[in-house]
């Protein structure tokens, strides 16, 4: 039985009866193919991906796994259609909070359309995509004081500039009045989230190096999803402490071209401005808590 | 004190028709005339600062030149000129490479007639495709004993096979201007190897580049330099190959944010490089 996902963040959404991604309970994904080769073309992407022997072995779990294509009965009711098969990547997680933030400088790549270019260039300015190398998509986290999940207005995020990105950053790590937007985040999550061997960081950093020397694609309007289990943080009397398991995940390949030699600057340098708003987070975390133990220290 | 055009001035504005262009002298200086419309404004401002930016590691200080204030100049009708250190001074027969950084020229901050002036050169370049475009060079031609550059309409031209094709011209001995011939990449591991040379130091300008925020670099070139003379007197590894940042006419604060722009096109550039180190014969790219 397919339904309507719940952890949706950003893109189509299958609501009112319009078409959008399906999952099953067996942590599977169905995304239709869009039209206009979009959908041709991001399936063309995971076929060569899942074959492709140049990619090494720790980035494939930076990608869903792909399970190829399958007719099913579309979510506006137009009958079935041809839909991609992917992993459910929330699927594994019980309440998880999730970013969705699109990488590079410019969402437009050579080559395509005019109406394209400019419907893209548009955007890009008018929100961080230009100054900062990245945008935020979308989000949405749980609440620990309300005990339910927040999400912000898409109007809103959209219209977020500088310090709008670098606050929805920090409030996606924190536990706090998150709907009120005149509390200051406080960055409960930050070290286990974004910080620690296995954290959001460390992956990052991971896809960093690839990046660095990969000349097989070019993630034109890719976007990074990042996930964890809140239900890690939330006392359950006495239960052991799990990990969130933050979990960084590339999406979106409608528009990924051949790399031909030359390196994805546009998303690595994205990434990298990406990465250092993460770390200016985790290093004020780390400094606020240095504080706060030599206050303990020295009895205060 | 006596005031010459430079000699190996690859890209940008030069001397001609009346309109003031760079100079050098004797003592190492080289005099930029401070351009209309507050780019040159904007250039002392940023070298007023960098040079008293005590937050910028002193490895890094090398790649840019050194700042010696702005001096009014005779024969340039009194305009103020920027006085720079000569990078090409200690060199006697440099082979020189300009290249634009960044997979966009233009800026947030620009008026909207120059972004859309820089968007239709970025595109029509190998800005876009590639993070950076070569804007001139020149090099030393070993069997014909004399200096090349190509043709600079050609140069706009050119496409990532043609920026490969540059970037292996530059490090080679034979003749540059027959364009049937292989580049030999005679110099490769000299001048873009080893732990003096352009890749090496690229490097360490990426590793600042990840972090600073100070600075966002638009339309700032790199250039490449190395000695020939030393080359011809038998000696291929005393090339002093150095990289130095030039031409900051557009930079502004970085906000608290990294020059991501810059940096994207410095990973592309070196990655080429870094290709044509490992396969000083010819890259997998080229097959």
């Amino acid at each position: 039985m397919l339904k309507v996902p719940e952890h949706q963040v950003a893109g189509h959404i299958a609501r009112d009866g319009k078409l959008g991604p399906l999952v099953d309970d067996e942590g599977r994904f169905y995304k239709p193919l869009q039209g206009d080769a979009r959908g041709e073309n991001e399936a063309k992407f995971y076929e060569s991906f899942s074959l492709n022997k140049e990619v090494p072995d720790h980035i494939h779990r930076y990608f869903p796994v792909y399970h190829g294509t399958q007719l099913v009965e579309a979510s506006n009711g137009s009958g079935k259609l041809p839909h991609m098969v992917l992993e459910d990547v929330v699927s594994g997680y019980l309440n998880p909070s999730v970013m969705d933030v699109k990488i590079g400088s410019r969402t437009w790549y050579p080559d395509v359309s005019e109406v394209y270019f400019k419907k893209c260039i548009k955007k890009d300015r008018e929100t961080t995509t230009v100054s900062l190398g990245f945008r935020v998509s979308g989000f949405k986290i749980f609440d620990h004081q309300e005990s339910s999940f927040w999400r912000p207005d898409k109007r809103v995020v959209l219209g977020y500039k500088v310090d709008g990105a670098r606050l929805a950053l920090r409030k996606f790590v924190s536990s706090n009045s998150l709907a009120d937007s005149n509390s200051i985040p406080n960055c409960a999550f930050a070290s286990e989230v974004y910080g620690g061997s296995n954290g959001i960081l460390a992956q990052l950093l991971e896809l960093k190096a690839w990046f660095e020397t990969q000349t097989i694609f070019h993630f034109n309007s890719c976007s990074i999803l990042m996930v964890y289990e809140n239900d890690s943080f939330l006392m359950k009397g006495g239960a052991t402490e799990q990990a969130p398991r933050a979990q960084v995940k590339l999406v979106d390949f409608a528009h990924v071209l051949d790399g031909n030699g030359v390196i994805d600057h546009n998303f690595l340098g994205g990434l990298c401005s990406f990465i250092k708003f993460v770390k200016d987070i985790l290093q004020i975390v780390e400094e606020r808590d240095d504080i706060d133990t030599s206050r303990l220290e020295n009895g205060h | 004190m006596h005031l010459k055009a430079p000699e190996h001035q690859v890209a940008g504005h030069i001397a001609k028709d009346g309109k003031p262009g760079p100079l050098v002298d004797d003592k190492g200086r080289f005099f930029k005339p401070l351009q209309g419309d507050s780019r040159g404004e904007i250039e002392v401002m940023f070298y007023e600062s960098f040079s008293s930016n005590t937050q910028v590691p002193d490895n890094i200080r090398r790649y840019f030149p050194e700042y010696h204030g702005t001096q009014a100049v005779d024969g340039s009708d009194g305009a103020a000129m920027i006085v720079l250190e000569n990078l090409l001074s200690k060199y006697s027969k440099p082979s020189v490479m300009d290249v634009k950084m960044g997979s966009r020229t233009w800026y947030p901050e620009a008026s909207e007639e120059y972004i859309q002036k820089c968007l239709r050169k970025d595109k029509g370049t190998t800005t876009v495709s590639s993070g950076f475009r070569i804007s001139g060079f020149e090099v030393y031609d070993h069997k014909e004993l004399s200096f090349w550059k190509p043709n600079r309409k050609l140069l706009n031209g050119i496409k990532v096979d043609g920026v490969r094709l540059a970037l292996r011209k530059f490090v080679s001995s034979n003749t540059l201007s027959n364009t049937s011939s292989k580049p030999d990449s005679a110099f490769v591991s000299s001048v873009y190897g080893g732990s003096k040379g352009i890749l090496t130091q690229l490097l360490e300008l990426k590793t600042w580049f990840e972090n600073q925020t100070f600075y966002h670099f638009n339309s700032c070139s790199i250039l490449m330099v190395y000695e020939n003379d030393s080359i011809l007197k038998g000696d291929v590894d005393d090339v002093q190959a150095q990289v130095k940042l030039v031409d900051f006419a557009h930079v502004h604060d970085g906000n608290g944010v990294i020059d991501h722009n810059f940096l994207g096109g410095l990973c592309s550039l070196i990655n080429f490089i870094r290709d044509i180190v490992q396969n000083p014969d010819e890259s997998s790219a080229e097959n």
